[in-house]
Formats: C-alpha cells, sequence, structure tokens
C-alpha cells in the first residue's frame, strides 16, 4: 500500500467511525486521491492529516443534512394524543387544558419558560406522572431520556446497554452491537473501561438519548437531551432527530431554544401557570 | 487573517465562480488565487464544496480527463443560481455596512494626525 492510499484507508476507517456509511465513505475517499493525483501532490499535504480532515468531511455532511428543507414524508397514524390534560400539585396549577395529536413520522416540540412545566408534561406522557385531568393516550413503545438522572452512574456505556437491552427482551450481543452503532451516530465511541459518572455531562446525555431508542420505539420523548452538548453534537443531536422521524418515529423534544422550530411539525407553547 | 476571512465567504466565492463557469476543485482554487486571494488549502476547499453539494446547489459529474482517472467537476444547480442572487445582494448590504464602520475611524486618525 503507498503511503497516499494508507492515507485514504485512514480516512474511510475514520469516516465510518464517525457515522459515516461505508459506501459513501468510500467515495469521499476516492474522490479525495483522485484530486489530490492530478494535482500531484501528496494528501496529506493537500488535506491536512487523514482523522482531521475526516471529522471535517462528516460535519459538512451533517450540517447539509440538518439545513436541508423537509422532505415531502409520510405520516402514519397518532402515537400520542393528550386531551385537556391537566396536572395539580397542592394548590398550584402547572398545566391546564394541554392538548396536542403527535403522528409517526412527526416531531413535536415542547417550549416555555423555567417552571412552565414542560418536564411534568413529559413525565405525563411516560406515564412517569398521572395527569390530575384529561386523557392520555399512546402506543406503548416508547424511548425515553430524562434531563437527568437517567443513566447509572456506576456502570459503563456497554453495561447500560445490556440492561437497557435486556428489559427489552434483546440478548447482551445485539444489545451492545445496536447501543454502540447509535453512538456513533452521535459521533460517539464509548469505552469500555469508563463508569457513567466519570463521562462528560454532554457524554451522559449521549448516552440517555442512546438507551431511549434501544427497542426501536415508535415514540420518542426527550428532555433537553443538548444540555452541555457542543455545537458539533447539538446538530448531529437534530441529524438524530429527523433520522428517527424519517425512520417512522414519533418525537417529542422539550426544549428551550427556539430557533430550530421551522423545521418541527407541532410547537407546544406552555405558560407557567399562576398559583391559585 | 484573511485566510480566516476568506473562510467565512468562501461558499459565495465558490458560487459565483460556479455562476461564471462550471470547474474542477483545482481550477477554482487556481481562480480565487488570480483573483488575489491566498492558496486555499485543500482541506478547507473541498469540505465547502461537498457541503453545497449536499444543499443542492451544486451537482457534480465525473469527467474523462487527459491524464489519470475521471475528475469531478462542479457546476451550478438550479437552486444554486437562485442562491446565488440571494448572496449577491446579501452580499452587498454586508460590504456597504463594511465600508461604513471600517473606513470611517481611519479617516478620523489621518485627521487626527494631520
Amino acid at each position: 500500500m503507498t503511503s497516499a492510499q494508507e492515507w485514504g484507508a485512514q480516512l474511510v476507517a475514520r469516516l465510518t467511525r464517525v457515522g459515516i456509511e461505508m459506501g459513501e465513505a468510500r467515495e469521499l475517499a476516492g474522490d479525495a486521491l483522485v484530486e489530490a493525483e492530478a494535482a500531484g501532490i501528496h494528501p496529506r499535504a493537500m488535506y491536512g492529516p487523514a482523522v482531521a480532515y475526516a471529522d471535517t468531511v462528516a460535519q459538512a455532511v451533517r450540517t447539509a443534512v440538518v439545513n436541508a428543507a423537509p422532505l415531502p414524508r409520510v405520516r402514519g397514524p397518532v402515537i400520542l394524543r393528550l386531551r385537556g390534560v391537566s396536572k395539580r400539585y397542592r394548590r398550584r396549577q402547572v398545566l391546564q387544558g394541554v392538548d396536542l395529536s403527535l403522528r409517526a413520522g412527526e416531531v413535536a416540540a415542547i417550549v416555555g419558560a423555567n417552571g412552565s412545566g414542560k418536564s411534568t408534561l413529559l413525565n405525563i406522557c411516560a406515564g412517569l406522572t398521572r395527569a390530575t385531568g384529561g386523557t392520555v393516550e399512546r402506543t406503548a413503545r416508547i424511548g425515553y431520556a430524562p434531563q437527568q438522572h437517567g443513566v447509572a452512574p456506576l456502570l459503563t456505556p456497554e453495561e447500560h446497554f445490556r440492561l437497557f437491552g435486556a428489559v427489552h427482551g434483546m440478548n447482551r450481543k445485539k444489545a451492545v452491537a445496536i447501543g454502540t452503532g447509535l453512538a456513533s451516530r452521535l459521533g460517539w465511541r464509548p469505552r469500555a473501561d469508563v463508569i457513567a459518572s466519570h463521562l462528560s455531562g454532554g457524554t451522559q446525555q449521549k448516552l440517555n438519548v442512546v438507551l431511549s431508542e434501544l427497542n426501536r420505539p415508535e415514540l420518542i420523548l426527550l428532555d433537553e437531551p443538548y444540555q452541555g452538548f457542543d455545537q458539533a453534537s447539538y446538530l448531529d443531536f437534530w441529524d438524530q432527530v429527523f433520522h428517527w422521524r424519517d425512520g417512522g418515529a414519533g418525537v417529542l423534544v422539550v426544549t428551550h431554544l427556539l430557533h430550530d422550530l421551522d423545521r418541527v411539525d407541532h410547537v407546544l407553547e406552555l405558560r407557567p401557570a399562576e398559583e391559585s | 487573517m484573511r485566510q480566516q476571512w476568506l473562510h467565512g465567504f468562501l461558499d459565495v466565492c465558490l458560487l459565483c465562480l460556479l455562476a461564471e463557469r462550471r470547474d474542477y476543485g483545482r481550477g477554482l482554487v487556481e481562480r480565487l488565487v488570480g483573483a488575489g486571494f491566498d492558496e486555499v488549502p485543500g482541506g478547507t476547499l473541498y469540505p465547502a464544496l461537498l457541503r453545497l453539494e449536499k444543499q443542492g446547489l451544486v451537482r457534480t459529474e465525473r469527467e474523462a480527463s487527459v491524464s489519470g482517472p475521471p475528475r469531478k467537476y462542479y457546476e451550478l444547480t438550479e437552486d444554486g443560481r437562485t442562491a446565488v442572487l440571494e448572496r449577491q445582494q446579501a452580499w452587498q448590504q454586508f460590504r456597504s455596512a463594511m465600508d461604513g464602520v471600517v473606513s470611517s475611524p481611519v479617516a478620523s486618525v489621518e485627521e487626527a494626525g494631520s
């Protein structure tokens, strides 16, 4: 193997590791090598080190996916329906008269100030909190990534995959393979020897997001999963959301960032309820 | 510093060059150098072209070359042509804003010195 081909092989390896499909990775590397050869320059001199170049290229691919106009797509049956949902904690009215219909293949965002009940509503959708009034109907197969406390501090990511996989009746090998694959789509390669409490906040959230998708759910509930994400991971995250959507899942995201809302199907704005 | 500036405007430059005529990667670099810019490294150029392609503003075609394997030619799509018009307008506005801000302090320094 010439050193130019070696550079190309490194490029392909890194591209696939950060979630680009093998076919596309090979094509990108092939083009890069042809251009370098035509220019009579070694690819390392032309593009820089293979690993760094792969990360830039992967970013270019993902950014474009996120910013692309929404494709016409198939919307499936309603998988979550809220009718007049309200929640009261003692004398404090947290939610009142919330309605929402979410279909498979759609994304809904819950927005609102701190204390407006966003996380409470998500918990109600997940079935962890009981609504005081109204009705909640939803599919049984859900994935849920809470804001905090979703991970066990002393377990490694791989142990999480096995544990959560077992809940959905998967064997260990399958759970780890699926978990690792989902992680790579978020640009994350879990290390075998690091427990969850030693991961950065952003990586813990990636673990949460991966766990929420382990059972290929029909409805995915996410609470501020990009807190602690850097800009690149944030883009990867939305890439992932639209990937789930196009795969036919319904996605409900709690967010307080407003600039992404033109790409979602429903925006549910909650207002802080007054004391009564 | 100039390199960083060009980085921010590279997409616009590439779109406008391609509006003039289709080209391959190396040809675009040479035209930028001819216009007075510094040499754009491949590590910057090709990801930018890839981004434009993925955004549907540019399409590529492989064409046989006299020597060696076929190379990729880049040309604008219909969306790319619309984008060029939009960005030319945005650039005119940006440029007049820059001119207004950047030139005035220099003028006042000269006045103070004279």
